[in-house]
Order: C-alpha cells, then structure tokens, then sequence
C-alpha cells in the first residue's frame, strides 16, 4: 500500500473520529461532565442508520438526520431527568452517574440487538485518483463527517445559542444575569453533543461493522482525540480527530491492525507528559 | 406623587443560613441616578443580586413598575427592565466584544434590527467599543471593559441599570468618561443605580444617595445634603472628616 493511500485512509477515518469526538469534547468543556454515555450515543446512532435501511430501505445518508434529531432528544431528555441533578457536583459523581446510565444503556442494547455485528452494504463504487482509491461510501462519509463538523463550528461561532453556550461555560452566573436559564443551556449542549454522536453513528454503520460491545472502543477513541486536541472547541476535536486517524492508518500498515489503538493510546499518555492541555487547547481556558 | 420605578421595603435575605440583609428601605424615581454607598460587606452587592433574582429574599417586598419582582427568577427580573452589571465587568472570555453586548440581549425578541439600532447606539457612546468590536473582551484595558459591562446592560433595553462597582480598580480618568456616559444615557431616560464604596464619585453623579451599613440603610437623602451632613461624616466619612480636620 502506498505511503499517500495510507494517508488518504487515515483522513477519511481522522474525520469520522472527529466527527465522533467534537460532541463528547463539547459537553466536557462546557458541562464538565464526562460523558461515558457517548460510545453508546455513537452505537444507537449506527443501529438507527441500520434499521432504517433494512425495514423501510431509507439510504444512510438520509436516516444521518433521523438519527441526529432522535439523540438531539434522547440527550436533551437525559440531561434534563437525569444528569441536570448532579451537573454542579465534582466530575466524579457526574462520571458515575453517566457511567451507570451506561452500563443500562449497554445491557439494553445487547438485549434488543444482540451482540452480533450487523453492516449496512452498499456498493457504491470508488473513486480513482493519483494511485489512491476511495470507496464512495467512505468519501461521502468523510465530507458529511466534516460539514457535520464545520455546522457545528458555525452554530457555536455565530448563532445566539452558541453565544450562550460559550457564555455559560466562560461565567455561570453572569450568563444567568443576562437571562440565560443555565439547566437548558445544559440540556442544550448535551443533546447537541449526543446529536453529534448520533449523527456520526449513522455514518459509520456504512463503513465498519457495528454491534453494541464497540461502544467502549469507541468511547476510548473519543477520548484519545479530546486529550490530543484540547477540550471544547471544535478545532481541537478535528485536529485531534486527523491525528488519531493517521496514527491509526500508518500504525495498522507498518506494525498490524492489532497495534493501532495501543499507539493511539500511547501518543495519548506521550502528549500528557509533553502537553498536558491538548494540541489546541489553551491552558486555564477549559 | 408617581409611583417610584423601583420600591424596595424591608427586604431580608442572605446566603443561606448567613443573612446580609436586615430590613432594607429603597426608593428609586424614575429617570433618577441613585447610590447605594457603604463600606465593603455593608450588603450592598446582596442587595443587588436579590434584587436582580439572583439570590431569594427571606422577606420583604420588591416592587418594579408596578409588578411584584420579590423571588422571581433572573430571566424574569431582566424581562421586567432591571439589567445588573456585575462587580468586576465579569465579560465572557473567549467572545468578541460584539458578541458580548449581543449576549445582553439575549431575552429580547423584538427583533434583528431593534437589536442592531441598540447595538448601534452602544457603539455611539462608547467608540472605543466599536472599533474593538472583533476584539476577545477580556483583553480590553479595565475602563473599555467597564463600558462594554454597562454596554451589555443596556443592550436588555432596561428601565433600570443597576451597576456594581463601576470605578472600582480605574483610573480616576476612566471613571470621569464613564460617569460622563451614564450622566448621557440618563439624559436619555434610562434610570441607573449605582452601587459604589467610592462615594466621592457616587454622590457626584447621583442625587439620592442611601449609605448601607450592616445590611441596614442608615441614612439616606438628597446627595448635596448628605454629603455635608454630620450625621454622614460621622457614620461613613468619619475617618476623612477626621483626617481633614487634622
């Protein structure tokens, strides 16, 4: 395999990492909350994708919404019921809260999916260019992940929501005085977050394998790009996103598919002890 | 005799178990300036942020423009018309200057462009604010953020601007352009109350001036008496009036 189709691939997969990543980053900056629910968010979001296809025929691309808008409510409805009751405590129990919540997540989903992996197969075709080959499928999903990403990156930038996100996350009780209601701001970002996830499940069902046991690996991947691109911003996710990517892509030709997640986690330890706020994140900034 | 726009009568109120405020009596007229002046941990910022909803009275009334405002939420007190500007600016960092001031019409909604004429209008008083519109706010000098503060006030379109502190930590240059502004702004009909340890400034602005004492109002009146008054020497001054006459 040539050194720029190991490059390609490791970009489409940087994307979708990225993709993945930027809501779980999202919550952790803003609500503090680490948010072990999110590889399960990811896997309902590719089981939703997988259904929809296989009882009423609707194309990946087309249920990437559908999944969006039914997470962007199961995580608002969690946040509100559930987490709002402990967001201002320490991270730890905010961290056993959603870990609990995530193991009932998990055990229901073996229940009604059952661990064997499913996979949504379309031919598509491939794209040829230069030596390199992109199947479709997987380039479609690398451009959706990204304006995924870069819709968000607006949202945050320029909407009024995205000011009061920023806002309650910067200073809680001067947002408060500007009339901001914190516990929906909370809610907001969540289900954003969980969106986010959804979203990129729904992609991902079309190129790997997806079953209920990949959620903790997933989970891991999304924590390995937070910690390489600094947390809450978007450009940390997508920078950390491309790295964990090609590491990924390079590490799975030279040293075996095997290897790839320990690199991954161990350019995560190396970049703690070197810099310890990410490649994008700014110290004191979180 | 008009209603006042702001009538405050009796309030109590603390954190938690820890209570600030023992009774206090507060009067502001509208299209007035008035101060609360008094000594750090007088109660002057609790009072402040009970009014603004930020904290719940344990008793005592708060009556705005005609509305009972005593443990409404802080949404509801900025939707009634009273904006609070809070010790210290407290600007979002990470957000333009032009975001910020947005973010203080975060509950409007009467609209983009009435909006846009208040930003505008924001701009016109303060120019500095304009030309670093694009600017993190945070990295304003201590006056320019004081004015993108009250900017951020103005921008809920209140009926009253509450401001905590404004000259605190400024060079007596930045305060004299602010207290300019607010005389301008007040000219235009917007009631301001200003919450000061300063009270050379305070009482130069204003023209009724309430000296808070151990969560108590323990004198209050017209700003030129009080500013003469032995009563005031003595319970506030005392120190200077001593110091001046030595």
């Amino acid at each position: 395999m040539s050194e720029l189709q190991i490059l390609v691939n490791g970009l489409v997969l940087g994307s979708l990492y990225a993709c993945m990543a930027v809501g779980f980053s999202l919550v952790w900056g803003v609500l503090n909350v680490i948010n072990m629910l999110h590889g399960s968010f990811i896997v309902l979001g590719a089981y939703i994708s997988f259904f929809l296809y296989r009882h009423a025929g609707v194309h990946p691309f087309i249920s990437v919404p559908i999944a969006a808008a039914a997470l962007f409510a199961l995580g608002y409805a969690l946040q509100r019921g559930a987490i709002n009751r402990v967001v201002a405590r320490p991270v730890l129990t905010t961290l056993t809260l959603t870990f609990g919540l995530d193991m009932l997540a998990y055990n229901l989903m073996i229940l009604a999916f059952s661990a064997t992996p499913v996979r949504i197969i379309l031919d598509l075709g491939r794209v040829e260019a230069a030596g390199v080959v992109v199947p479709v499928d997987r380039l479609a999903a690398m451009l959706l992940a990204l304006l995924l990403t870069a819709v968000l990156y607006a949202v945050m930038r320029g909407s009024k929501i995205g000011r009061a996100i920023v806002a309650v996350r910067m200073d809680r009780d001067a947002a408060t005085l500007m009339g901001i209601r914190v516990e929906r701001i909370y809610a907001t970002t969540f289900a954003l977050g969980a969106l986010m996830a959804g979203a990129a499940g729904a992609m991902l069902a079309l190129i790997f394998p997806i079953s209920p046991t990949m959620s903790g690996q997933y989970l891991g991947k999304v924590f390995i790009v937070c910690v390489l691109g600094g947390l809450g911003n978007v450009p940390g996710a997508l920078a950390g996103g491309f790295v964990l990517g090609l590491v990924e892509a390079f590490a799975g030709v030279y040293l075996g598919p095997q290897n790839a997640m320990t690199m991954g986690y161990l350019l995560m330890l190396l970049l703690l002890l070197v810099r310890p706020t990410g490649l994008m994140g700014r110290k004191g900034y979180e | 005799m008009p209603e006042p726009l702001l009538e405050v009568r009796d309030l109590a109120g603390g954190y938690g178990d820890v209570q600030v405020l023992w009774g206090i009596d507060l009067v502001v007229e509208e299209r007035e300036i008035a101060c609360v002046v008094g000594s750090n941990g007088a109660g002057k910022t609790t009072l402040l942020r009970t009014i603004s909803g930020m904290l719940r009275p344990t008793a005592g009334m708060i009556r705005f423009a005609g509305r009972d405002l005593a443990g409404a939420a802080p949404d509801a007190v900025l939707g009634a018309g009273i904006a609070h500007v809070p010790e210290g600016r407290r600007l979002f960092r990470g957000l333009s200057v032009r975001d910020n001031l947005l973010l203080g019409a975060y509950t409007r909604s009467d609209g983009r462009a009435a909006v846009e004429r208040d930003l505008a209008f924001v701009y016109d008083v303060f120019p500095i604010l304009k030309e670093r519109r694009n600017q993190d706010a945070t990295t304003l000098s201590g006056g320019e953020q004081q004015m993108c503060a009250i900017g951020r006030g103005i921008m809920a379109q209140p009926k009253l601007l509450m401001i905590d502190e404004m000259s605190l930590g400024l060079a007596p240059r930045a305060v004299e352009v602010l207290g300019e502004a607010l005389a301008g702004i007040n000219r235009r009909g917007l009631t301001i109350l200003l919450v000061e340890q300063d009270v050379i400034t305070a009482f130069d602005l204003a023209r009724h001036g309430f000296v808070v004492d151990m969560g108590r109002i323990t004198i209050s009146g017209n700003t030129a008496t009080l500013s003469t008054s032995d009563a005031m020497r003595g319970a506030y001054l005392g120190s200077v009036a001593k110091s001046e006459v030595g």
